[in-house]
């Protein structure tokens, strides 16, 4: 496992299955339409008007964004979908400047008890949420924090996973890039600034995928330190709205699609670095 | 995985020990720090920080909420943190030459870990022990009287039970590990011992004994605990079972299918791994839609092609062996057991999400396979079963290892899309631990028997983490 971290799975073409290509390719066509088929059929949903939901239809007989409309507007997810914005947004730069200082500290510096304090950031990825779920909620529920953005944004601010994924990165620019930087009169965070930040592109790239999926999609915790909808992220809105709607799939659909595109479009710009992000991460990690 | 923190924290030791500050000095900044924290803990438990008469409490001080050990914990951490970086000044100031330099640095370090070690500390490490604080009160929205453990005992069972059970995994544990070092031992021929039929015998009639009070133990547990909790239990093994193996089946064929670089092989990857990145109350929202009662819903319109009547999906609360027993005309009653058809329907909501991810992380498995043993092999006339076989299993096991273990953490831990596809005709029969856990806080505000439950699953958790590192852990081949 000493593969550098931007390595990526390789095809090769050397060898080969014993099975002819039609097969192979039946193979991945049969993964792509299971993978594909429900949000086609979300889509093909929010697009149908409540008869043709009634009439058992597959597909609606016109694109209609009625649907989009009323939940859009009727239903709040306008709101939802500006607090799931800013929460991410907020929780990405946050982790971004924590971790990252963190992460530079663990790779670069040499300070007393490092090992210990490592060892003790590392631990955190043992203990499952349930256990830190309610302590958590009465130190929020203490700091007035019950329906506010800190509530959100926060407790996620720093996370071990990302201290240890860039703490790698770090850890391999060269020591004479330092030196060099150390002669020209830089201090550490200089040289964090000018030299690191820039040559771990990828790795920031990928910190900043993961948080901003993990923040978009919570449901847990934002459901607990939300009573009012002032500041409800979008996963709480839809699932509020699920238990709430009843018969009304299309419009449910319609907000299941508004809280999906977003990360759809995030993911087509960037999905190769963060495919190998999560190869190289989740061997190492 | 398991490697690489220990190896990496072997090069932290080397280094630490090289050069740096000296001890004294730094165990003084790092004690102090502490005695702070722990004044300041001290302050906030009595009720002078904070709380409804304390400093920048009283009225409508911001502060005003903090009290009791929630406070002391979280007044411990601010001034472990603001301490740290600021005694460490006080040495660089004071300290000369080399020293000076060195204390700087850790000065700076300090200062670079706080905000992280602020966050880390106050919402991952010491909620522990609050929450098993949490854990042993009678806690309902507001902090009630200590009772020990009796909320682990409401939930377990008798103690004497738990006891009984917890020697009987020992037993059969002790005998497994002692066993597996006594034949190493003997096979490397230092020793003249080989096991003999008589050791055979004893070893099986030791486990066996650890087995039977085991059972004995948990049917005690089962009688006098929770039925909630170890149905929950059980609803997460079925869970993990259902799960894990599907998932590794299924994605290690598309990543063999993946490996041959065929056209359009990207595609493919970005496809599969649409599922994972997908919100999962949402997509949890379309698979409620799929898996309706309705016979409109897509997944009854599919088994209605092939003949098969529509089915209750995740409504369904009889175990999935009994509804197909049913399809082919046999009644088998419900006591039989087995997965209802609703934890069916979740398990192939899971595997949908995550089969991507194995695949992707299969491809990188394979892919750090060294082509010249498949060379090698081929001289020697091996053929593609054998090649797949003898060369791609098991010098994929590390990734397998890695993924099992990554799947049976994730379905102890699992919850949104759960908590978003049960219905109540289910029965609670998808309820997993973490289901119950949140149940039992959100829903019928038992802080203190929620936490309980909590500790339990970390338990069995750490448990199986162990476990799978040692027992294993053994058998997997890392080149």
């Amino acid at each position: 496992m000493t593969t550098t971290p931007t390595s990526a799975p390789r095809p090769k073409r050397s060898f080969r299955l014993n099975v002819t290509y039609p097969t192979m390719y039946l193979i991945l066509i049969l993964g792509g339409i299971v993978s594909l088929l429900p949000f086609l059929w979300m889509f093909s949903l929010s697009f149908m008007s409540v008869g043709e939901m009634m009439l058992r239809h597959v597909l609606p007989s016109h694109i209609d964004f009625s649907n989009y409309i009323e939940a859009w507007t009727n239903a709040n997810f306008s709101l939802y979908f500006r607090n799931s914005i800013i929460m991410s947004t907020v929780t990405v730069a946050g982790q971004l400047v924590f971790s990252t200082l963190a992460a530079y500290a663990f790779a670069r510096m040499k300070f007393f008890g490092k090992s210990v304090f490592f060892t003790l950031v590392l631990s955190t990825l043992m203990i499952p949420e349930s256990v830190t779920l309610i302590p958590n909620f009465l130190t929020v529920r203490a700091l007035g924090w019950i329906d506010k953005l800190p509530a959100l944004t926060v407790p996620f601010m720093a996370s071990a996973f990302n201290i240890f994924l860039l703490r790698q990165f770090f850890a391999q620019i060269p020591d004479e890039l330092y030196d060099a930087a150390l002669i020209d009169g830089a201090g550490h965070f200089l040289f964090l600034r000018t030299i690191v930040l820039p040559l771990s592109k990828a790795a920031l790239l990928t910190v900043t995928i993961f948080t901003f999926l993990g923040s978009w999609n919570a449901l847990q915790w934002p459901l607990i330190v939300t009573y009012k909808n002032t500041w409800r992220p979008i996963a709480v809105g839809l699932y509020s709205f699920i238990s709430e709607a009843g018969p009304e799939l299309q419009l449910m659909m319609a907000g299941a699609a508004i809280a999906l595109v977003p990360v759809l479009i995030i993911y087509f710009f960037v999905q190769k670095q963060f495919t190998e992000g999560i190869a190289t991460s989740g061997l190492k990690g | 995985m398991p490697s690489t923190p220990n190896r990496l924290q072997q090069r932290l030791k080397h280094v630490t020990v090289e050069e740096g500050v000296p001890l004294w000095q730094g165990l003084t900044v790092i004690l102090l720090s502490f005695l702070v924290g722990i004044i300041l803990a001290i302050l906030a438990w009595n009720g002078v920080i904070g709380g409804a008469h304390g400093f920048l409490g009283g009225e409508s001080g911001p502060l005003r909420k903090m009290s009791g050990l929630g406070a002391a914990l979280f007044f411990w951490i601010v001034g472990f943190i603001v301490v740290m970086p600021s005694a460490s000044y006080l040495f660089v100031i004071f300290s000369k030459g080399r020293r000076r330099k060195h204390w700087s640095e850790t000065f700076q370090a300090y200062l670079f870990l706080a905000p992280a070690f602020f966050i880390l500390l106050t919402f991952g490490i010491l909620p522990v022990v609050y929450a098993f604080y949490i854990s042993l009160h009678r806690w309902r929205v507001i902090p009630g009287r200590y009772i020990k453990f009796s909320n682990y005992i409401e939930a377990l069972g008798k103690p004497t039970s738990v006891l009984i059970f917890v020697v009987g995994v020992v037993l059969i544990l002790a005998t497994w590990l002692l066993w597996g070092t006594y034949v190493q031992r003997g096979g490397s021929s230092k020793l003249k011992h080989t096991p003999s039929i008589v050791w055979h015998i004893g070893r099986w009639l030791l486990i066996l004994a650890g087995l039977w009070i085991a059972v004995y133990g948990l049917l005690g547990m089962i009688h006098t605990g929770d039925d909630q909790v170890f149905n929950s239990f059980l609803n997460t093994i079925y869970y993990s079972i259902g799960t894990i193996p599907l998932q590794l089946a299924v994605s290690l064929v598309l990543a063999y299918v993946l490996f041959q670089g065929l056209k359009g092989q990207e595609l493919f990857r970005m496809l599969f791994f649409m599922p994972y990145i997908a919100p999962s109350v949402a997509t949890a929202a379309v698979f409620t839609t799929l898996f309706t009662p309705r016979p409109e819903g897509l997944v009854n319109r599919l088994i209605g092609f092939f003949g098969i009547p529509a089915q209750k999906w995740l409504f369904e609360a009889s175990p999935i062996n009994v509804v197909i027993a049913k399809l082919v005309g046999i009644h088998l009653p419900v006591w039989v057991g087995g997965p209802s058809m609703a934890m069916v329907s979740i398990i192939l909501y899971n595997t949908w999400v995550f089969f991507g991810y194995y695949t992707v992380i299969f491809l990188a498995g394979l892919g750090n396979i060294p082509e010249v043993l498949y060379e090698a092999a081929r001289l020697d006339g091996a053929n593609q079963w054998t090649l797949f076989r003898r060369i791609t299993i098991p010098l994929l096991s590390p990734t397998t290892f890695f993924l099992s273990m990554i799947g049976v953490i994730g379905t102890f831990k699992a919850f949104t899309h759960i908590y978003v596809m049960r219905v109540p005709s289910a029965l609670g029969t998808v309820d997993t631990v973490s289901i119950v856990i949140f149940d039992q806080f959100f829903n019928a505000t038992r802080y203190g028997y929620a936490s309980a439950i909590a500790f339990v699953l970390f338990a069995v958790i750490l448990f199986l983490t162990v476990l799978q590192n040692h027992v294993f852990g053994r058998k997997v081949f890392y080149g």
